[in-house]
């Protein structure tokens, strides 16, 4: 009988310890083996690079997350249709900004520090090593339908929602919500004129 | 006699730290592969759990308009009025000189000018560390000093960091007001040097008294020449960051201050921005530190 209910119990440790796998480090370093898997391969041209980097990243990044984080308190007085417009817009302003740099790829390993995990959030640290530079790249990630998912990406110290949410709360006191997606709207369209 | 002895005391001292930290890092590089898998297999680290909120920050809990601002701007049309005019100089002439002198001089030759200015920043770092009392910040630097300086033939190398994996703590006046609890007062883009405040700008007229180059007998002209070339020769070896935001930001003004706040907040929030890459305590990157000998 002790038995049974020892066993029971480990079933149940093992059961609820397997629960937030796979680990947020074995997340990131998936997603980001995949990026340079694509990056490293010089049969490919950049257009094709660019489609597949986005292809595989979506994966890993929680778009939906990133993008309410980044309008912050202004997203409760959205109306569902304009949340939707600006995820739209703020994952083509993303891919812009981040798939343009492709080109500037130049070779450097990731190196995995460590990982924090509490709950359903966790941080993994993780540094960039190229010939010179040494840059720490931090990862804040949630646990969501069954997976690590990335929603914000912290560089030295500056975390990228941060930023957007910073700027993009100016514009919308100072523009309004419909001025800010106008100028979203140009910017993506100038990106995608390129 | 003496001397003779204590000179090749010294000379034998570094050698020995040299390989040992060359080995070090060729054995840590092996086993690069080991530590990646036992971090995940591991549970996580039970004294980082103190952090862990406040570096999750205020991504969980609704953050106020005030808290979004990360600075405040009272200024922002003068600001904006500046930033316009070193975006011209920045376009019109800083980046074609950079680009003649990315084009003339190789990379290499680019990377010891900047390390020999940097070896020459060396009293800023240093005196900074020491106001902060981060002694072992302050021993590291002149750890660094005296390495580069002789082995490094006068600052052109970096053998502190590439050899002995040593890397430099980033200090300044702006820090270490921050540091007591100082805030920044009110953002201000200053002509030539860019994003910067109330306390970080009086940090940088401070930290200019401690510049060696103050001391160095230069006429004006001498002195811009060479606060010139150091500008230039760490545009020449930048990719091109400030052309991407300027490219990519609805607007690139909100973009930078922001990312100039969190850049300012991380660097007085943490002791240093160093990763320390050696494992347990023998390879500990201050291990060879004096100051750690005695307990500071």
């Amino acid at each position: 009988m002790k038995k049974i209910l020892i066993s029971g119990l480990l079933i149940l440790v093992f059961a609820v310890s397997g629960f937030a796998l796979p680990q947020p480090q074995v997340r990131v370093k998936q997603m980001v083996d995949s990026i340079l898997g694509v990056l490293q391969n010089s049969g490919m041209s950049p257009a094709e690079k660019k489609a597949q980097v986005s292809g595989r990243v979506q994966e890993y990044l929680n778009m939906q997350s990133m993008a309410r984080r980044t309008l912050g308190a202004y997203w409760k007085d959205a109306t569902e249709d304009q949340r939707q417009r600006f995820s739209d817009l703020f994952v083509k302003v993303l891919e812009g900004t981040y798939l343009n740099r492709i080109g500037d790829y130049s070779g450097g390993t990731v190196k995995y520090l460590k990982q924090r995990v509490k709950d359903d959030k966790a941080i993994v640290d993780t540094a960039i090593i190229s010939a010179e530079l040494e840059i720490p790249v931090q990862y804040k990630m949630i646990y969501q339908d069954g997976n690590w998912q990335v929603f914000d990406i912290v560089i030295e110290g500056v975390s990228l929602i941060k930023n957007y949410r910073s700027s993009y709360g100016e514009i919308i006191r100072r523009n309004g919500y419909e001025g800010l997606l106008a100028l979203m709207e140009k910017k993506v369209s100038a990106m995608e004129g390129q | 006699m003496l001397l003779r002895i204590f000179t090749l005391l010294f000379a034998g001292y570094f050698v020995l730290v040299g390989s040992v930290f060359a080995t070090a890092r060729q054995v840590e590089n092996n086993n690069n592969q080991g530590i990646m898998t036992r971090a995940s297999s591991e549970q996580p680290d039970d004294l980082s759990f103190d952090d862990f909120e406040a570096d999750f920050g205020d991504d969980f809990s609704a953050s106020t308009a005030d808290a979004e601002k990360l600075i405040s701007d009272p200024f922002q049309p003068f600001n904006r009025g500046v930033f316009w005019f070193n975006d011209k100089l920045y376009f019109y002439a800083f980046k074609p000189i950079a680009k003649g002198y990315r084009f003339i001089f190789p990379r290499p030759a680019r990377v010891s000018v900047g390390n020999f200015f940097s070896n020459l920043a060396t009293p800023i770092r240093a005196g900074n560390a020491l106001l902060q009392l981060k002694f072992r910040d302050f021993g590291t630097e002149i750890y660094r000093f005296v390495i580069n300086t002789t082995f490094g033939i006068a600052g052109l190398f970096d053998p502190a960091e590439s050899v002995a994996g040593v890397e430099k703590s980033v200090e300044d006046f702006g820090q270490t007001l921050g540091h007591f609890g100082v805030g920044h007062g009110f953002y201000l883009v200053l002509p030539i040097v860019g994003p910067s405040s109330l306390r970080d700008g009086t940090g940088v007229f401070v930290d200019s008294f401690v510049d060696p180059f103050r001391y160095a007998n230069l006429e004006t002209r001498e002195f811009i020449g060479v606060k010139f070339l150091d500008a230039e020769t760490r545009l020449s070896l930048d990719r091109d960051t400030y052309e991407g935001i300027v490219q990519d930001s609805i607007d690139p003004y909100l973009f930078i201050r922001a990312a100039y706040a969190q850049r300012r907040l991380a660097q007085v929030g943490e002791d240093t921005y160093n990763i320390n890459i050696f494992e347990g305590p023998l390879f500990d990157g201050d291990f060879l530190n004096p100051f750690d000998w005695f307990g500071f």
